[in-house]
């Protein structure tokens, strides 16, 4: 019993991993555009099959595959960004979050008109499983862990010590002061576009390691990734990985008595208690961004 | 070829339902529902399983109104309060959750099978032209329900709508309760997309939980966004305008090779998306828009001094 709760631990710990980089994606976003980005789902879709396309059907290996996939949806970011959202601005919050769910099913459904519906997986060497006293960890989980944590520390590095990140801050805590101080927010919202889809398209990838590439994995994903974004108190960035571990835990221990397929009823759950009682997230941190 | 025009038209009627429900939340009061799915499938599901035990087709028919309208209620309770874009996700969030229940409980729901064999009523006595019966039931409910909307929309209680869906700060100065008109609109949209959905079940006589998906909630919105969302006849000319677009796409396929299958569907879905986005951007008021009231005029004068 006591393994067995480990083991799902150790998995929550994967899941939250890999939530929390569409997480920040999702608080980058709302910090600077103020909506909630449904189409942050398909990302990661997009991620999984672009990357499958470039280790499977280009034969590149897959660390390469994984670079181009985080350009590429990068740069879809910006697409989406000029096409949907630019012209839409100055509009309400409600309009834009309902366009995001318009472009989330267009991206879905390219994706599935070029690869259809099938389970898809990338092309890897098959490597035996580490075990450590019954508990089972396997080297793609460990090392997808790994570049997980990487990329929250050189967000943070990012959003704290550099340029572009100052001024990120400073657009998301006031657009208008920002605007005068001579900060282009149109500069910092196409970079945030980029910065946002590449971190989930690379989501996309892990997911695709540690599960299966399809048209859908994304969209499944969009609960529980709300739900880390506002435990995690909406639009800090840094709280928003908490939230992702927060968020993987409990629906991987919860696993122990309910059956898998109500996992994202969880996230769910934690998105209505903590937007009727807690607000401003479980943790209640100063804003960072 | 007239089948598929009946069978069509029992869609858009249907449709029709479910749109004038949402126009109910969101076209008079404002009130972002992107769960509507979920509340049309507590409908079929409630009306198809209390037929199976028996119960007379139009006591099933009430419990499903009955039924989506405790669930449009129980929701808009707890989350009313939540800011609007919290609400999208919230809804949203709902529907998809109810999909699971419906597919994981299969001793209530039979699971991923669906319901088969829900009794379509008074088949006994319309056996050739049952389909035309069902148009005209339809067509009948859907007159009953749009001029019972009119009204609402021209009485003192859809002013009283208007004005807390444009500025609930000043509907609350007035006196008014805007907390629990809210909760009565939601309910009421919930009661229609029950009934929508238990006419759904009659029809076909089948339900499966991969009927009820988040993307029948975006196609009831962009019937309502083109039709002219806060207008009646326009939820309902949106209906028709969905329809002859879904099935217009559907002719992609004479004309473009290898539209086949899981492609055709996928094109018709991007269309919608691509759709929804270009009237939000350009169009929001709709092919009708709503029609200006001048609500001062319908108020009695004071009596001068």
């Amino acid at each position: 019993m006591a393994e067995q709760f480990l083991q799902f631990v150790l998995n929550g710990f994967l899941s939250g991993g890999i939530l929390a980089l569409p997480a920040i994606a999702f608080s980058l976003l709302y910090g600077i555009l103020r909506f909630p980005n449904f189409a942050i789902g398909t990302y990661i879709t997009a991620g999984g099959f672009i990357a499958f396309a470039a280790n499977v059907t280009l034969r590149l290996p897959l660390p390469v595959a994984f670079l181009l996939t985080m350009v590429f949806t990068g740069l879809l970011g910006i697409g989406v960004d000029r096409f949907a959202f630019r012209p839409m601005r100055q509009r309400r919050s409600l309009t834009l979050a309902i366009v995001s769910i318009g472009v989330s099913f267009i991206l879905e459904n390219i994706c599935r008109f070029i690869w259809g519906n099938d389970l898809r997986s990338y092309n890897l060497p098959v490597s035996r499983g580490m075990e450590w006293g019954g508990l089972r960890v396997g080297k793609e989980q460990l090392v997808i862990v790994l570049v997980s944590l990487a990329f929250m520390v050189l967000v943070q590095v990012l959003l704290r010590y550099t340029r572009l990140g100052k001024a990120m801050r400073a657009v998301a805590d006031n657009a208008m002061l920002a605007s005068v101080k001579g900060i282009d927010s149109e500069g910092i919202i196409l970079r945030t576009s980029f910065l946002g889809a590449a971190l989930t398209g690379a989501a996309g990838v892990m997911l695709g390691v540690d599960t299966a590439i399809d048209p859908l994995m994304g969209f499944k994903l969009i609960l529980s990734i709300f739900a880390a974004a506002i435990v995690g108190g909406i639009g800090s960035a840094t709280t928003a990985v908490g939230g992702a571990f927060f968020v993987g835990l409990a629906e991987e221990i919860s696993m122990i008595w309910l059956p898998a397929t109500y996992k994202s009823a969880i996230g769910f759950g934690m998105i209505v208690l903590i937007l009727l009682f807690r607000p401003a997230g479980l943790f209640r941190r100063t804003r960072v961004i | 070829m007239v089948n598929y025009l009946i069978a069509i038209l029992t869609f858009v009627l249907i449709y029709a339902i479910l749109s004038l429900g949402l126009n109910v939340q969101w076209g008079f009061a404002g009130l972002v529902n992107l769960g509507h799915v979920g509340l049309f499938a507590v409908g079929a599901y409630t009306s198809a399983l209390l037929a199976k035990l028996g119960v007379p087709i139009f006591f099933s028919l009430i419990a499903a109104m009955v039924f989506a309208a405790l669930f449009g209620g129980l929701l808009s309770l707890t989350t009313l309060r939540l800011r609007e874009d919290f609400l999208a996700i919230v809804t949203l969030g709902f529907s998809e959750i109810l999909r699971l229940f419906l597919l994981n409980e299969a001793w209530l729901t039979g699971g991923a099978n669906g319901i088969i064999a829900i009794p379509r009523p008074l088949q006994q006595y319309f056996a050739k032209h049952y389909d035309l019966f069902y148009i005209a039931v339809l067509a009948v409910a859907l007159i009953l329900i749009f001029l019972f909307l009119e009204r609402l929309r021209l009485s003192p209680y859809g002013r009283m709508l208007r004005a807390i869906r444009e500025d609930e700060l000043v509907a609350a100065t007035a006196g008014k309760n805007v907390f629990r008109s809210k909760v009565q609109a939601f309910t009421l949209g919930a009661a229609l997309a029950g009934l929508a959905g238990a006419f759904y079940a009659h029809c076909l006589s089948y339900i499966a939980p991969e009927m009820f998906v988040p993307m029948v909630s975006i196609n009831v919105w962009v019937a309502l966004i083109a039709g002219g969302s806060g207008n009646n006849k326009g939820a309902i000319l949106g209906a028709f305008v969905l329809m002859g677009f879904l099935e217009g796409t559907r002719f992609l396929k004479d004309f473009i090779p290898l539209l086949t299958g899981f492609r055709l569907a996928a094109v018709r879905e991007i269309l919608v998306g691509l759709f929804l986005i270009l009237l939000m951007i350009y169009r929001q008021e709709g092919i009708l828009p709503e029609e200006k009231i001048n609500d001062a005029a319908t108020i009695p004068a004071p009596p001068q001094a």
